[in-house]
C-alpha cells in the first residue's frame, strides 16, 4: 500500500470531514410536526459547526418565549446536521445533542 | 513726444486686435465646456455606480469617458480661437499615442502598490481594509472603524503585508498539557478538532507537533491551512473548540508553576519538629 493510499483510507475511515452544516428542527403545528432547516435546503450550508450551534442554541431558547401558545408553532427537536443531513456531534460534549427534544426525555 | 511700444506688446496689441473676441469666445467655451464635462462625469459615475463592475473597472471607464470629454472641449474651444481642427486632431492623436507608447514602455519600471481595493494590508502599524487607491494615497478603513489616508510615498518606504496576496493561511494551534498528561491522547485529540472543521484544507494536511519540552509542561502544536479569507473566524473557532474537546477528554492544560523542593541539612531536621516527616518535601506554586 502506498502511502497515498493508506492517507485515503485513514480519510475515510478516522475522521469524516463535512462539507457544511444546517440546523435541523421541528415546528409543532396541529396538522403534526414540519420538518423545517436554517439555511434551506436551497440555499449554501453554514461552514462552521460553532455559528450552526450557536445558532440552533439561539432558536431553542427564542422558541421558549412562546410557552404559552405551547403545542402549536412550537419549535422542537433542534440540532444540527450536516450536508446530507446527518446530526453533528456537538462540539462541545463530543455527543449528540438536541435542543428542545420531543417528546422530552424522561 | 513719441513712446516707444517694445515688439511683444506690438505684437500683443496686433493679435488682441484681430483675435481678441475669438479669444474671449474660445475662454468662456472652455470653461464652460469644462464645467459641463465634469458634471456629466459626476452623474456617470454615480449612475454606473449601480451597474454589477469590479470598482477597478467602473474607476477605468469613468477615467476613459473624462478624457473623451476633456479632449472634446479643448478641441472645441481651439477651433473657435482660430485653430485648424485637423492640426488639432493631428496634435491629440499624436500626443495619446505617445501617452500610450510610454504607458506601455514604462509600466514595468514604474513602482505599484503591492495591493488592490478590498484587500486586508498593514503598513507600518496600521491595519485595516483598503477602501480606495489614488495616485497620491490610499484611504483605508482600520477595524475599529476609523479611516485613514496613508500617503502612498509612505506605503513605499516602509514595509507592507498584504494579508490576502496569497489565497491560503496557516493556522497555528500552540497549547501546553502537564507531564503527568496522556500526550497521545492530547495530540491526537489536537488533530481531531483540526480534521473535522469543514474549513480546514485537507491539503496541506494537518499536523501536530510537540514543539518543545519546557520545565513545566509540554508544548503541542497544531497546524493547519485555511482559505485567507475565513483564517480569523476558523481560528477563534478551533481555540473554541480545543479548550472544550480538551476538558471533555479530560486533557488539562498546563499553567505556570515551579516545583519548589526543600532539602533540610541534617542539623535543622531536629529543630524543624513541626515539619514533615520526610526530609524532602515537594510543593508546587502556581
Amino acid at each position: 500500500m502506498k502511502i497515498k493510499e493508506l492517507l485515503a483510507v485513514v480519510d475515510k475511515g478516522w475522521i469524516r470531514k463535512p462539507k457544511g452544516f444546517r440546523v435541523h428542527f421541528e415546528k409543532l403545528t396541529s396538522e403534526g410536526p414540519i420538518v423545517d432547516f436554517v439555511p434551506g435546503l436551497d440555499q449554501a450550508l453554514m461552514d462552521s459547526d460553532v455559528v450552526a450551534w450557536r445558532s440552533a442554541w439561539k432558536l431553542f431558547q427564542a422558541s421558549q418565549s412562546d410557552d404559552a401558545e405551547f403545542g402549536n408553532g412550537k419549535l422542537v427537536n433542534i440540532f444540527v446536521v450536516d450536508e446530507d443531513g446527518r446530526p453533528v456531534k456537538f462540539y462541545a460534549t463530543n455527543r449528540h445533542e438536541i435542543f428542545n427534544p420531543h417528546p422530552p426525555k424522561t | 513726444m513719441n513712446i516707444t511700444i517694445p515688439p511683444g506688446m506690438e505684437r500683443l496689441r496686433y493679435v488682441l486686435t484681430n483675435y481678441g473676441w475669438d479669444l474671449v469666445l474660445g475662454m468662456a467655451a472652455l470653461v464652460a465646456g469644462l464645467l459641463v464635462a465634469r458634471y456629466v462625469v459626476r452623474q456617470f459615475a454615480k449612475s454606473l455606480a449601480l451597474a454589477p463592475l469590479k470598482p477597478a473597472a467602473r474607476a477605468t471607464i469613468v477615467l476613459l469617458v473624462s478624457v473623451l470629454l476633456y479632449v472634446t472641449v479643448l478641441t472645441i474651444a481651439f477651433v473657435i480661437i482660430g485653430f485648424n481642427s485637423d492640426n488639432i486632431f493631428k496634435f491629440l492623436m499624436v500626443l495619446t499615442l505617445a501617452v500610450i507608447a510610454g504607458i506601455l514602455m514604462f509600466r514595468p519600471y514604474l513602482p505599484s502598490l503591492p495591493f488592490k481595493e478590498g484587500n486586508t494590508i498593514k503598513s507600518g502599524t496600521l491595519l485595516g481594509k483598503v477602501e480606495a487607491i489614488t495616485f497620491l494615497n490610499t484611504r483605508m478603513r482600520t477595524f475599529d472603524g476609523k479611516t485613514v489616508w496613508i500617503p502612498n510615498s509612505k506605503i513605499f518606504k516602509d514595509y507592507l503585508m498584504n494579508y490576502h496576496y496569497s489565497p491560503t493561511r496557516k493556522i497555528s494551534l500552540d497549547v501546553r498539557i502537564g507531564y503527568h498528561q496522556d500526550l497521545l491522547h492530547a495530540k491526537q485529540t489536537l488533530e481531531a478538532v483540526m480534521i473535522e472543521d469543514a474549513r480546514i484544507l485537507t491539503s496541506p494536511r494537518p499536523v501536530v507537533w510537540v514543539i518543545n519540552l519546557l520545565p513545566d509542561c509540554v508544548a503541542l502544536g497544531g497546524r493547519c491551512w485555511v482559505d485567507n479569507s475565513k483564517y480569523w473566524t476558523t481560528r477563534c473557532d478551533l481555540l473554541e473548540k480545543v479548550k472544550l474537546r480538551f476538558d471533555v477528554e479530560g486533557i488539562a492544560f498546563a499553567l505556570p508553576q515551579q516545583a519548589v523542593h526543600l532539602n533540610y541539612p541534617d542539623h535543622m531536621k531536629s529543630q524543624a519538629t513541626e515539619l514533615p516527616a520526610s526530609d524532602e518535601e515537594s510543593t508546587e506554586v502556581a
